[in-house]
């Protein structure tokens, strides 16, 4: 693998896990939301 | 570098801090969804009512854990650029591959709180029973190992010493747990998950900067040897990646931390929080692993000889003290989620299979409070337990290596009673038990594989390997398409295991674990008359607070 492909390799995986922190934080916050409309609490 | 590197240490404050702002900030949570009167559902399943990002955030703090972080960096520094995918991608896809299976458990018991207390609703005590043992087992071990990882970060990265870290984070722990059980430990794992993964989003391009970038990729390239430089290397493969295809689903099906969150999420939400889960492991342990793979380019040699000092070495010479706190939060983020998660699987074991299913009265429902009581009171022995163990110097990663492969013996048993009527309690019982009769020996290389044992066990291994793949596939595709892939994956690796895989004792042992339960399972279930109702499940067990809870039955398999 070339130095650049390896960058890519090493640095994707933050990359991905950022993408699915803003998954779990928004879907968390819809789930808030919709707990306190409904007034229970979120578990 | 040097062997003997000094490690920067966080200060003997800053650290008391971190664990008052991390303890504090999880036990106020927790206090805030307090209840004056848990219930004894909640405290168990949340009243399997939990909603996506909730449960998808749990299930991603749960499985990852100190050990795995460390466990990818090590294969990544042993086995070069493709080490970590060879230790994450499986340990994702462990996850991945049991939810086909967990949405058929959930539709035939929509109110269960641990998976061995549908075994007894499904065939009786005995098989209950074994599967809550090795539940048992495998919680105390992975609580141990967290404990310890605790210790073991503390005395690296700040002047207090091991004992003082294990005790710190088990109270810190069992602080936020104890009075509202699973609904602290799942809201809390979302606070950690955020903390976790946004620390590895800092973390790993902060070190890769730091230590020079592509440049330490033309530089370091000699460091490597042509198997570590190849990203389809066979080392990592056959020394790292097959014994974990292996244990896929050995450790989803034995693992009632999993289970538990099955339980817990709303039913349409389990694909969707399974996937989410898989990439949110699979990115974040990998990611982690990167650190060994940059390590091995860099030509650091871990301290003492020891690779588990690898990550805090990596932490502790590139990041600055600011960013050595964050990762600081982010190994006892990965640690505490994991070890909340286990003391709630054990109360839940307790509560419902212990308590509920054969220590409370027989002509009476199971009384909640007292249920809760036992609940607490197991947190706290687990603990203690925990401590007791943490403080031996066992080496857990070979013990829960060990668990893991124990519960290949349960895979088939436990997926065939759900789809297959005629498995009785008498087919699950002695497969088990015949399987783990082979595993044990084998595992402990009690005889010789010379010879015709040898060549026994490879075929052994091969049927093992057929059963793997052919359970993975009929979870997805069903029953004819598992059959093809188990019949071609047992016909294709035929000529690479047959005199040879007999050398490798641990996948070995594993596969025939595999092999001889299924085929005892199988040959002891096929002529059974048994034809079971899978809607006696549902109808057996309910919500223990409230009108539903289930009535004593003596488990006739048929209306």
């Amino acid at each position: 693998m070339t130095p650049i492909l390896l960058a890519i390799y090493v640095l994707i995986w933050p990359l991905i896990v950022a993408g699915v922190l803003i998954v779990l934080v928004a879907a968390f916050y819809r789930d808030w939301r919709r707990a306190r409309k409904q007034g229970r609490m979120i578990v | 570098m040097s062997d003997t590197v000094e490690f920067y240490q966080l200060g003997g404050l800053t650290v008391i801090l971190l664990f008052i702002a991390f303890y504090g900030g999880t036990f106020l949570v927790s206090a805030y969804i307090g209840k004056k009167r848990e219930n004894a559902d909640g405290y168990m399943t949340a009243g399997n009512k939990l909603g996506f990002g909730i449960s998808a955030a749990s299930m991603t703090a749960t499985w990852i854990w100190a050990a795995s972080m460390y466990a990818s960096a090590t294969s990544g520094y042993t086995y070069g650029i493709s080490g970590p995918l060879h230790y994450g991608l499986w340990g994702a896809l462990m996850i991945l591959f049991i939810y086909p299976f967990g949405k058929r458990i959930r539709s035939v018991a929509p109110k269960a709180h641990t998976l061995a207390e549908v075994m007894h609703a499904r065939h009786g005590r005995s098989s209950q029973l074994m599967l809550a043992g090795s539940n048992i087992v495998g919680s105390v071990i992975s609580l141990t190992s967290n404990f310890i990882a605790g210790g073991a970060l503390i005395s690296l990265l700040s002047p207090f010493t091991f004992g003082q870290g294990v005790v710190g984070v088990a109270a810190g722990v069992l602080l936020y747990t104890l009075w509202s059980g699973f609904r602290a430990s799942v809201l809390t794992d979302f606070m950690q998950v955020v903390a976790m993964l946004g620390a590895v989003v800092i973390i790993i391009p902060t070190v890769f900067l730091a230590a020079g970038g592509t440049q330490m990729f033309e530089q370091g390239a000699e460091n490597l040897t042509p198997q570590q430089l190849n990203f389809f290397s066979s080392d990592a493969f056959l020394n790292q990646g097959a014994p974990y295809i292996a244990a896929v689903l050995a450790y989803a099906i034995g693992n009632q931390t999993i289970a538990q969150r099955l339980f817990a999420v709303r039913e349409d939400l389990i694909k969707k929080t399974f996937v989410t889960a898989t990439v949110g492991y699979g990115a974040t342990v990998i990611g982690v692993g990167m650190l060994g793979v940059m390590a091995l380019y860099l030509g650091i040699n871990p301290a003492e000889g020891d690779l588990n000092n690898l990550i805090p070495q990596m932490a502790s010479t590139f990041l600055a003290p600011a960013l050595l706190g964050v990762f600081f939060i982010m190994i006892l983020g990965s640690l505490s989620s994991t070890a909340d998660s286990d003391l709630s699987a054990l109360s839940s074991i307790m509560m419902a299979d212990v308590y509920g299913k054969n220590l409370a009265s027989k002509k009476k429902k199971p009384n909640p409070k007292r249920m809760l009581l036992v609940g607490r009171i197991t947190m706290i022995l687990a603990t203690a337990s925990g401590l007791y163990f943490a403080s031996g110097g066992l080496n857990i990663l070979d013990l829960l290596v060990f668990v893991g492969a124990l519960w290949g013996a349960l895979v088939f048993p436990v997926i065939a009673s759900f789809y297959w009527p005629k498995v009785t309690n008498k087919a699950f019982t002695v497969s088990v038990l015949a399987a783990l009769a082979v595993f044990i020996p084998v595992r402990f290389e009690w005889f010789p594989m010379v010879g015709a044992t040898g060549y026994v066990f490879d075929v052994l291994s091969i049927v093992g390997i057929g059963v793997v793949l052919g359970l993975m596939a009929f979870g997805f595709f069903g029953l004819k398409p598992a059959k093809i892939v188990g019949l071609l994956a047992a016909v294709a690796s035929a000529p690479f295991v047959l005199g040879f895989l007999h050398e490798y004792t641990v996948l070995t042992a594993s596969l025939a674990a595999y092999a001889v339960s299924t085929l005892v399972c199988y040959f002891m279930s096929v002529r059974s008359t048994q034809n079971f109702d899978f809607d006696l499940i549902q109808e057996r067990i309910g919500d223990y607070d409230s009108d539903s809870a289930p009535e004593p039955t003596d488990l006739p398999a048929t209306k």
